[in-house]
């Protein structure tokens, strides 16, 4: 009805709120200054380029970017003396470094201002991808740009604390001390422990490194301090995983060739969504899809990507092993439409150990008696071997997974399957992590089972689109560095095996039992038992120190860590090498602030696509500072002194501190004979510098050197220099199935792996592995296959192992050294070991579930994300715990109810508390499966800490986490919320900060659910199986969401139960602490291998 | 000047101003306040008038629940309210400093708060109206002062800045944002401005065949 009547519109004179009330008044009058013409500068760029080439990195000049889009150049014209209303043009030196928030290491670049540096000012205006930086390629997730806001957090704590004098731990208060003063009592502390020198102080240093992101400098500190004393968070989220690849192809994990897969074979959401190395590999993914490939998710959540994936398939989450096994059986009895078997037999013929699962006759034996096949094979050969798996795996039908997996009504989606997997061949790329392989116990069998299929089909080859291997694709030289130091040699390997990480009980766990080191430091009767038997374990830690960690928050029964970690007889000294506030922090003695991505040296290698690639981490205000001329008066301390003068306060780094710390306090006078590892080369009257160690670390790459030596030929560092101009290095690309690489002979010696051996010292055995001596033991350096020599996986038989020969020796667990999975109920309740905790029998009544805990949020992280002002605002959903519609109507529970989610151990039956959260019917979690990650439920006791001496408090995670109160008597522990967020001014950083009145959120981002989860360690992998069976209810009007009430007594029973009616301990029969050809960090000596003690 | 062309002037400088502050932000409590108790106001958002969502919240819930959602659906994620998405060929927004609205800004010595503002670029639909809104408070000075001439000049000003600008190409978005509303209130609004606009155009449009020769 166009058009109204002007005079309709005349109502508008009659508005009672006037237009001048109304109008937001965004337009302001300004005088328009004269243009300037010799100006590079352009009203619009031509075209948009993120990224100016890197030539021009040192000294890059941009107009200020919010005065230009105000109106381009022709309104103010360029800045200058002559010009003071101009625009201002900002002179960059971008200084490309690497994201420290996960595994991923995506390439950054921050763009440092240096307009003010002559006023001894740099700041860092933004962080960017690296465009040079081959995996990531210039991009990054939301925690990659949120570093900003991470570095110029307003609560970054300024300046290393020590627990006050006469108070307790947890009791918040606090001094501020220097560096120096910090590190006297620690060297002291650590001099006076080593100085010991007998096998109880070589085990009472413990170095407990969160999210490592480097290959290889930490693992070096302990070495050369002659001690059993690195630990990490890395068991607690991967051992499963890691467990069914190294008995697969003894390596930590694989490594999909994404970008040129026919399918994407997706446990979980982890590779995709949020995990390693998301989001190179999602870029990857993309890059696929859009060439037409396929996508399945497995995942009983509709993660993001399970809802762009071309198939779902919901399996009841720790029963994935049943699909898997339900494809191998397909795949060797059905063939192609082209009548041709879809069993890749020339891969599977040579290069999977199935001789000597033929040629194991005991073992055959044991597998008619186990009820796996009826009868044994009619002779060796590979087509008796293809028959043992049709009768082995024919059990697992449709019908049986459908049942097992609880898909009924959705049969056709494992024919889709099907259709999907079959036309892709070999060009299947998966990366079999977390999820299914980690949340349950018997978890890592999900990846054994998983890797069965894809082997069958020549997927594991590592060829073009397949599924290669880790380490192919990891350079690790970051401990390295030995030649920039007087000693000029790697430190040597301990003698000592420290049982406080490597426990009896879990000899092939992968890798530390880092995250139930209360449970045993608290344990008098395990160490008696033990002791008693003859070990030799410490009663205490002299020193502990946590690095980028907070295991109190992130581990299970955290109300335990927070009683062994108040303990001063059991944890005499501690220190957090820490970013940022963490609940970890408050029951430590020191807080040592540490950098960020852009605030630290590290070598990292993610191998996300089949090449090799370096990328370095670098502090960038130093390195900006450098460039313009700046130099550190003492060249081992140039972080912390650049950090210092330009204003982001005394944040240190690792591969400046450790060897300030040994070279001045631990070993000052080089008694221990430590001292030498971290003494400067070049002026040994000092630590070694950055430059110095790295530049000898990454000459260990020969074409990385070839290329740095031409173009930095006047440099004194020519590869540190091209690494801190670059920021990341591509060694090799497209490595692809190394294993078939040809082992040289040259008629005397065989060349493997950078060793020689002559042909004496060489022996074949009959399935044509070659072998050798490895001081005490033997290794494998190659094989021989139809006379041709080739390296080799990196197995004892040198193939992929279907049949894990040693696991079924001497490890104890023959029933599971094939892939399997229990077939009946019978068999159900026979293999505990395998079965997940949460299985879909242990639901009997409608308000029992299933709670899926491991998948991560994309925009945070556990530690460091806590305060950054991006990630809080985008991660303020509560984490709901997520209910099935259909569930949810039987339960009468509506979106927003606060449900109370009570935790039951389906091993002991015991209760061991629950925690309150915000329920949300959605039909993208499956039903009887919840859904609430385990990433959120930050804490803190106190606001803010009043430093004595210092004019401001230090807030303390004021913009993520809410405050709490706490109490635990002994047997019960509670928390509940008393308080949101505060009204808060920034103090420090303050034009980064100008925003904190905009915050609107409370800070509750979900309940501390990891305190109530009690301690569930996976007898094979060690790994805590993460999920948990539970009971839900409505919460009483006096529950809140947020509030937990831990069993504290309950959840050490918990875990008592879990480790003595499941483990396989060694006993006296026993000779080996673990096996010796399977990875360890941090390897001590063959000597600290043996194991002798007595049965009592 | 006579006292009905000055409720027109007062008219169109209201509207305007109603139209531009909530098609740049979110409504708040207060203005939605103002809307619902003052009938001529209200008049203009009829079917927002009868909604019966209206009954069943208070206006923060109302706001919260569903107007915040429409105006992101409209505003922010999936219409694109900018001049320069639907008049480039390549539906670029152009945020620089060439963008042809930016320079007319320039030219004005107006300067966009575009921080304040919560916008992209000069070009956006709210901006643009508020500009409008602008002209129409100055043309009312100059009307009030009896400088003719330069009345005459800001209404020609507004003829050009309607026929080059926001005629060519609000409307079109105007139309799918009454196609995509969600909400009783937005999708009133839209066709508020859209009738509003083409209206207003065609009163320019007179005043200019008529010489500018200011009646009512």
């Amino acid at each position: 009805m166009y058009l109204k009547s002007r005079r309709t519109f005349l109502k508008g004179a009659a508005f009672t709120v006037a237009g001048a009330a109304i109008a937001r008044g965004v337009f302001e009058v300004d005088a328009v200054a004269e243009s300037v013409t010799d100006s590079k500068f352009t009203n619009t760029p031509a075209s948009l380029s993120f990224y100016p080439d890197q030539s021009e990195w040192d000294s890059f000049k941009e107009l200020d970017g919010s005065d230009w889009k105000r109106g381009g150049i022709e309104r103010h014209g360029v800045r200058s003396a002559s010009n003071p209303d101009g625009i201002q043009v900002n002179d960059y030196t971008i200084v490309p470094t690497v994201c420290s928030n996960c595994e991923a290491g995506c390439g950054l670049t921050a763009w440092v201002n240096t307009n003010e540096f002559k006023k001894g000012i740099l700041t860092v205006r933004k962080y960017m991808g690296n465009p040079l930086h081959t995996g990531s390629r210039g991009r990054n997730c939301a925690k990659g740009y949120a570093v900003t806001s991470q570095m110029y957090d307003p609560d970054r704590i300024p300046f290393p604390i020590k627990r006050a004098p006469g108070s307790k731990r947890g009791e918040g208060k606090w001094v501020r001390v220097t560096w120096d003063e910090a590190m006297a009592a620690i060297g002291k502390k650590m001099h006076d422990t080593l100085a010991k020198g007998d096998e109880v102080s070589k085990k009472s240093i413990m170095y407990h490194v969160g999210r490592p992101n480097e290959n290889g400098f930490g693992p070096r500190v302990p070495q050369s301090l002659g001690i059993d004393g690195y630990n990490s968070h890395t068991n607690i989220c991967s051992a499963g995983a890691r467990e069914g690849t190294i008995q697969w192809a003894n390596d930590d994990r694989n490594s999909p060739d994404w970008a040129n897969a026919d399918l994407i074979f997706l446990q979980s959401s982890h590779a995709a969504d949020a995990g390693h190395y998301f989001q190179q590999s999602a870029g990857l993914i993309a890059d696929a899809r859009k060439r037409g490939a396929k996508m399945v998710v497995i995942d009983p959540r509709m993660s993001n990507s399970a809802g762009m994936a071309d198939l779902w398939i919901p399996t009841w989450p720790g029963t994935e092993a049943a699909l898997y096994l339900y494809l191998v059986n397909r795949i060797v009895h059905e063939k192609n439409i082209d009548g041709k078997d879809l069993v890749h037999h020339e891969f599977v013929k040579e290069w999977v150990n199935w001789d000597r699962l033929m040629a194991n006759k005991a073992y055959l034996q044991k597998m008619i008696g186990y009820g796996y096949i009826s009868k044994m094979p009619k002779d060796d050969s590979y087509e008796s071997f293809i028959e043992v798996l049709k009768e082995l795996y024919a059990p697992y039908t449709k019908e049986f997974v459908v049942k097992e997996c609880k898909l009924e009504g959705m049969e056709y989606k494992l024919d889709q399957l099907w259709d999907l997997f079959v036309p892709a061949g070999a060009k299947i790329a998966s990366y079999l992590w977390r999820a299914g392989a980690i949340g349950h116990r018997g978890g890592w069998m999900n990846t054994r089972t998983g890797f069965l299929p894809l082997a069958l089909v020549g997927a594991m080859r590592g060829d073009i689109g397949g599924v290669g291997m880790h380490h192919w694709h990891e350079i690790s030289v970051a401990g390295k560095g030995d030649k920039a130091t007087v000693a000029g040699k790697h430190p040597a390997k301990t003698d000592v095996w420290n049982e406080l990480a490597w426990p009896p009980e879990y000899p092939i766990s992968t890798y530390e039992m880092g995250y139930m080191l209360p449970q045993i430091m608290m344990d008098d009767e395990w160490h008696a038992k033990w002791t008693k038997r003859g070990l030799k374990i410490p009663k205490s830690m002299a020193v502990y120190v946590p690095r980028m960690h907070n295991p109190l928050w992130i581990n299970p029964d955290g109300f335990r860590w927070i009683e062994a970690l108040k303990r001063e007889d059991k944890f005499e000294l501690s220190f957090n090498l820490s970013p940022t506030w963490s609940e970890t922090n408050w029951y430590c003695d020191y807080v040592l602030p540490v950098g960020l991505a852009g605030e630290r040296n590290d070598q990292q290698s993610t191998p996300s696509k089949p090449e090799q690639r370096i990328e370095f981490r670098q502090a960038v205000l130093r390195v900006a500072a450098e460039k313009s001329g700046w130099k550190a008066k003492d060249p081992s301390r140039a972080t912390l002194e650049a950090h210092m003068k330009f204003g982001l306060g005394e944040v240190w780094e690792e591969s400046e501190f450790w060897p300030n710390l040994i070279f001045h306090y631990v070993d000052k006078d080089g008694s221990l004979g430590i001292r030498d590892y971290w003494a400067s080369k070049k002026d040994p009257s000092r630590p070694v510098s950055v430059p110095e160690y790295f530049d000898a670390a990454l000459s260990l790459l020969p074409r990385l050197k070839e290329t740095a030596t031409k173009m930095y030929k006047d440099e004194e560092y020519p590869v540190y220099s091209y690494i801190r101009d670059h920021g990341a290095w591509t060694e090799k690309t497209n490595v692809y199935k190394p294993q078939e690489e040809e082992l040289e002979f040259d008629g005397t010696y065989y060349h493997a792996h950078g060793h020689k051996y002559s042909k004496d010292e060489v022996t074949k055995d009959k399935f044509g592995a070659l072998w050798v001596k490895d001081g005490e033991f033997k290794k494998s350096i190659g094989v021989d296959i139809n006379s041709e020599l080739h390296e080799g996986f990196h197995t004892l038989s040198k193939k992929l192992e279907f049949f894990s020969e040693w696991l079924a020796d001497e490890w104890k667990w023959p029933e599971y050294a094939i892939p399997i999975y229990p077939r009946d109920e019978k068999e159900n309740d026979k293999m505990v070991h395998l079965v997940t905790q949460v299985h879909h029998k242990h639901m009997k009544a409608d308000n029992e579930f299933a709670l899926n805990t491991i998948y991560r949020l994309p925009y945070n992280i556990h530690t460091r994300s806590v305060n950054s002002k991006h990630l809080m605002e985008i991660s303020q959903n509560h984490n709901p715990i997520w209910i099935y519609t259909k569930d949810a109507e039987k339960l009468g529970i509506k979106r927003g109810d606060a449900v109370k989610v009570q935790i039951e151990d389906t091993l002991s039956g015991i209760k061991s508390g629950y925690f309150v959260a915000m329920a949300v019917p959605t039909e993208a979690t499956r039903p009887g499966v919840l859904a609430c990650s385990h990433h959120a439920g930050r804490w803190k006791l106190q606001d803010s800490v009043k430093i004595p001496g210092f004019e401001h408090q230090l807030g303390v995670m004021s913009l993520g986490s809410p405050k709490v109160s706490m109490t635990n008597d002994g047997k019960k522990g509670t928390m509940t919320t008393t308080e949101g967020i505060k009204p808060h001014k920034a103090w420090q950083f303050k034009e980064y900060n100008r925003d904190l009145d905009f915050i609107w959120w409370d800070g509750l981002s979900g309940a501390w659910q990891n305190a109530v989860a009690p301690c569930h360690p996976d007898p094979i992998a060690g790994n805590h199986g993460w999920h948990q069976k539970v009971i839900i209810t409505k919460a009483t009007p006096n529950e809140k969401i947020g509030d937990i009430s831990v069993d504290y007594e309950g959840n050490f029973k918990v875990y008592q139960a879990w480790r003595d009616q499941l483990t396989r301990p060694l006993n006296a029969n026993d000779k080996l602490r673990r096996p010796y050809h399977i990875k360890r960090p941090v390897k001590p000596s063959q000597k600290a291998y043996r194991f002798e003690i007595k049965d009592v | 000047m006579n006292n009905d062309l000055k409720q027109q002037q007062i008219a169109r400088i209201n509207i305007y101003a109603l139209l531009s502050r909530l098609t740049m932000n979110e409504v708040d409590e207060g203005l939605l306040k103002s809307i619902e108790e003052d009938e001529n106001i209200l008049s203009f958002f009829p079917t927002y008038a009868k909604w019966k969502k209206r009954d069943e919240y208070d206006r923060v819930g109302l706001i919260q629940q569903y107007l915040n959602v429409d105006f992101t659906n409209l505003f922010l994620l999936h219409l694109i309210p900018y001049e320069s998405f639907y008049t480039r060929e390549d539906q670029m927004m152009e945020t620089g400093g060439d963008n042809p609205v930016q320079a007319i800004f320039n030219a004005f010595e107006f300067n966009v708060a575009l921080d304040k503002a919560r916008v992209m670029s000069a070009d956006h639909i709210g901006i643009e109206l508020e500009f409008m809104y602008e002209l129409c408070k100055a043309e009312l000075r100059a009307l009030e002062a009896d400088d003719m001439i330069m009345a005459t000049q800001l209404s020609q000003l507004q003829y050009g800045f309607m026929k080059d600008h926001i005629v060519e190409w609000a409307p079109m978005y105007l139309l799918s944002v009454k196609n995509e509303a969600g909400t009783a209130f937005y999708f009133d609004l839209a066709d508020f401005a859209l009738e509003f606009i083409l209206s207003d155009f065609e009163g320019l449009n007179q005043l200019k065949e008529n010489e500018y020769k200011y009646t009512v």
